[in-house]
């Protein structure tokens, strides 16, 4: 492997992982407070069609990434409203947002541009060179010349992780996802704190997705969110439910995606579906506990009512 | 003071509070009411909580103190009744507003987070600050009051004296004026429990108010100034410590039967502890017919969760009774009588098949939503006489169901009605069928009339001595005293897992009732 090769992979590994450590982030924060959102898929594909028709419409791709965020928050309001305020099971209600999500965005994408899927032009994020750093060699340029929403990926990880271990609201965020009840009993608002968390979630999901179509793509596609809210929900437990952790399992996993490319530049002589296959294969291993013993927070997707 | 009657102790009470009324309560609670589904866990409960005083809160289990604690701190709201803070009528309805007012409540259960250390789960309950701030604090407040508690060790890593001590902690650290304790000394070493009521009298020393909950009567005495009798969720007695005597109190917390009949002298001499040795002399009827009475189950020295060293008899066609204030190891004893739970040490000898009758219908005894074949099926299938044991033998589960449905006169329209639309009483008929269809040389009944009319609960002792005289062993565990003394033949009493045996000529409301609440210590 030349050193080009490699610096290569390694920018399609951070580029790939990017968007996952976006989602995940923001899930990591959601399931800390008990909640699990399946629906993170709804408001990535949602953060993405935000994202292309924010950018159109203001003309910048900066703006379009704040439109995605809205849009994800959104999602995760319908999906809070029932799963956290009228207190429905969270697998099935969160299912129902991501196929929801996957089917409005797909509706609204026909009606605006057409059935034939006229072919989008986006304002695009362009990377980012931080000066200094991206001169790093090797690792530099994957790094350090990103779109810049992979800056907020990496600032997010020591913030969420200050937040949640340092602060007195990190605390009570905890407290609600590992012993809703106690909590309660310390005077927490039980459902406030999730909702906040699982709205913060959507948001961190949306970015996500809007990073898909300004960054990655230029352009919307149906179903283009193609699963990374479920590897997303994977690289949580992968991270341990910590933010940094939750960081280098988002970059693992975009390596694991960069590897298909890279093989096949490589000349491998495999079927290209089986490096495809790759990522999900790892996700349901991460699911099934491959990670060794890490421990989910004990309310997780355990609805709570005050029991008065 | 012996005290004769609830009700005028109450009154007199009633009167000097009035005359009296210069100071306020700080917290004041009138016909506190509240329902969890059918059950009434307060019907009228009254507090009076006053600056500078410790307040024991007595009852027996059930009678409501956690319940009416829990509405205090705010985790319950109350269906009904009214509560004064500072004379101002306030609404509880969650622990903030609780806070907001100052009332700190120490919980018996659940108010810790298991994976958060204990520096963590003090920090939580005084939100807002953060984890350095909060250290000083803590330091602080645990040499005030010498409760010490590792605060880098989880909470699921540390035991319950250390868990309870946190708890404590916990509550202080927010500065109460109103600090209320739900049994703070079930866990608590003797030297603990002193250190910890000392600390109570100096916070009532410095104007708190303080209230508790705790089982042991002479620990409450010791410590209290004023105290509150609930029994069945109602406000029975309101004292000054030194206008009551304990014996008042025990008869508060049982229940005016008993009061009417010590009232009458028929039987006032409170027992003593009486060995088991001594008891065995004084029960000739059982040596008299050894051939009729063999031992069908033997327990001894079993001790496990809430049995204390338990040595005890069953023989064939004897009802015994076992009386006691629940949660006294009951439950327990049930479990290892019918082979449902091994004992942590000692030997227990019992037979294969035990019938049992669980004291909760709906969730030990039937399910719910499983018509009746269904319900004896779960029971009845395994046994040899249905087969091989791969295949359910519905036909003839639909067969002994039938029997039983007609046997039993259960009050169903067909065997394929579901166990949730029968009353108590006929969810107690098919269980009992089921349970005699076993052919079990033992039947262990835990509270089997609970909850049933009159009408049922008959049927239920008739079926308990129609059994005995077949020569089935019979151990009827009940917190009804009338049941035990009225089927009963022998009776023992089960006192924080101890088992006490109750002598013949102490067979009595009066005798029984004293044991059950002292453990077999003298009663003032």
């Amino acid at each position: 492997m030349s050193q080009i090769e490699l610096v290569l992979f390694l920018e399609s590994a951070v580029r790939l992982g990017i968007p996952l450590a976006l989602a995940a982030m923001g899930e990591t924060i959601t399931e800390r407070s008990g909640v699990i959102n399946i629906g993170l898929e709804g408001s990535i594909i949602a953060g993405a069609l935000g994202g292309a028709l924010g950018a159109l419409a203001f003309d910048g791709a900066g703006l379009g990434v704040m439109v995605g965020a809205l849009a994800g928050l959104t999602v995760a309001l319908v999906f809070a409203v029932f799963a956290i305020g009228l207190g429905a099971d969270q697998i099935i209600t969160g299912t129902a947002v991501t196929i929801g999500g996957l089917g409005m965005t797909g509706a609204v994408y026909q009606a605006r541009f057409g059935a034939t899927g006229t072919e989008l032009s986006l304002p695009t994020l362009a990377p980012l060179a931080i000066p200094g750093l991206s001169d790093i060699p090797i690792v530099g340029s994957a790094l350090f010349a990103q779109a810049p929403t992979a800056y907020v990926a990496y600032v997010m990880a020591p913030v969420a992780w200050y937040v949640l271990f340092r602060t007195p609201w990190g605390l009570e965020l905890r407290a609600t996802g590992e012993a809703p009840t106690a909590a309660e009993a310390a005077g927490v608002r039980v459902r406030t704190v999730r909702f906040a968390a699982t709205l913060f979630g959507g948001a961190m999901a949306g970015i996500a997705g809007a990073h898909l179509a300004l960054a990655h793509a230029g352009t919307f596609a149906e179903n283009m969110s193609a699963g990374k809210g479920f590897i997303a929900i994977a690289v949580v437990v992968l991270g341990r439910w910590n933010p940094i952790l939750v960081l280098f399992a988002a970059l693992f996993f975009g390596a694991a995606s960069a590897l298909q490319f890279f093989l096949q530049a490589l000349g491998f002589d495999l079927a290209y579906q089986i490096f495809l296959a790759f990522p999900y294969v790892l996700t349901l291993a991460a699911l099934a506990g491959w990670v060794g013993k890490s421990r989910a927070p004990a309310a997780l997707a355990l609805p709570w009512e005050p029991h008065r | 003071m012996p005290v004769t009657s609830t009700f005028r102790v109450w009154s007199s009470w009633r009167a000097r509070t009035k005359a009296a009324s210069v100071s306020e309560p700080l917290v004041r609670l009138r016909g506190v009411q509240r329902r969890f589904g059918q059950v009434h866990a307060l019907t009228g409960a009254d507090l009076d909580l006053f600056a500078g005083e410790v307040h024991g809160v007595l009852g027996a289990n059930g009678a409501g103190k956690s319940t009416l604690f829990n509405v205090l701190g705010g985790l319950l709201a109350p269906d009904g009744g009214t509560i004064h803070v500072d004379g101002v009528p306030v609404s509880l309805a969650s622990p903030r507003d609780a806070w907001a007012l100052r009332i700190g409540l120490v919980h018996q259960h659940f108010t810790l987070v298991p994976a958060l250390s204990v520096r963590e789960n003090l920090a939580l309950g005084t939100r807002g600050r953060s984890l350095d701030e909060i250290g000083q604090a803590v330091e602080a407040t645990m040499d005030r009051t010498g409760l010490r508690v590792p605060l880098d060790a989880t909470v699921a890593s540390i035991g319950v004296g250390d868990r309870q001590r946190t708890e404590i902690l916990k509550t202080l650290l927010r500065d109460p004026t109103v600090l209320v304790l739900d049994e703070p000394t079930a866990v608590l070493t003797p030297e603990e429990v002193s250190g910890l009521f000392q600390l109570l009298r100096d916070l009532a020393g410095e104007g708190r108010a303080v209230a508790l909950v705790a089982h042991k009567l002479d620990e409450v005495l010791a410590v209290s100034d004023r105290l509150t009798v609930l029994r069945e969720g109602r406000t029975v007695l309101a004292a000054h410590r030194n206008d009551v005597s304990a014996r008042g109190l025990v008869v508060a917390m049982v229940g005016d039967g008993i009061a009417d009949e010590m009232a009458l002298g028929v039987h006032v001499d409170a027992p003593t502890g009486a060995g088991a040795g001594a008891a065995a002399a004084s029960r000739p009827e059982v040596e008299t017919d050894p051939e009729a009475r063999q031992v069908v189950a033997q327990l001894s020295g079993v001790c496990g969760e809430r049995l204390e060293n338990v040595t005890l008899d069953v023989r064939a066609g004897e009802v015994l009774g076992v009386a006691g204030v629940e949660g006294n190891g009951q439950h327990e004893l049930a479990l290892v009588l019918s082979g449902r739970r091994p004992p942590a040490m000692g030997r227990a000898e019992v037979p294969d098949e035990v019938a049992y009758i669980p004291q909760d219908r709906r969730t030990e005894g039937l399910v719910s939503e499983f018509d009746l074949t269904e319900n004896i099926a779960l029971g009845l299938a395994r046994l040899d006489r249905f087969g091989s044991g791969w295949l359910m033998p519905w036909d003839a589960m639909g067969e002994e169901a039938e029997r039983i449905r007609t046997r039993f006169q259960v009050a169903a329209p067909s065997t394929a009605t579901l166990a949730s639309a029968l009353s108590g009483g006929n969810q107690q008929r098919v269980i009992i069928g089921r349970e005699l269809a076993l052919g079990a040389p033992m039947l262990v009944a835990e509270n089997p009339t609970r909850g049933l009319d009159v009408a049922a609960a008959a049927y239920v002792h008739g079926e308990l001595e129609r059994l005995a005289a077949e020569g089935v062993a019979i151990v009827l565990i009940s917190t009804d005293l009338d049941e035990v003394l009225g089927l009963a033949e022998r009776v023992v009493v089960m006192s924080r897992g101890h088992v006490i045996d109750v002598p013949a000529d102490e067979r009595t409301r009066a005798g029984v009732g004293a044991l059950m609440l002292s453990g077999g210590g003298e009663v003032a």
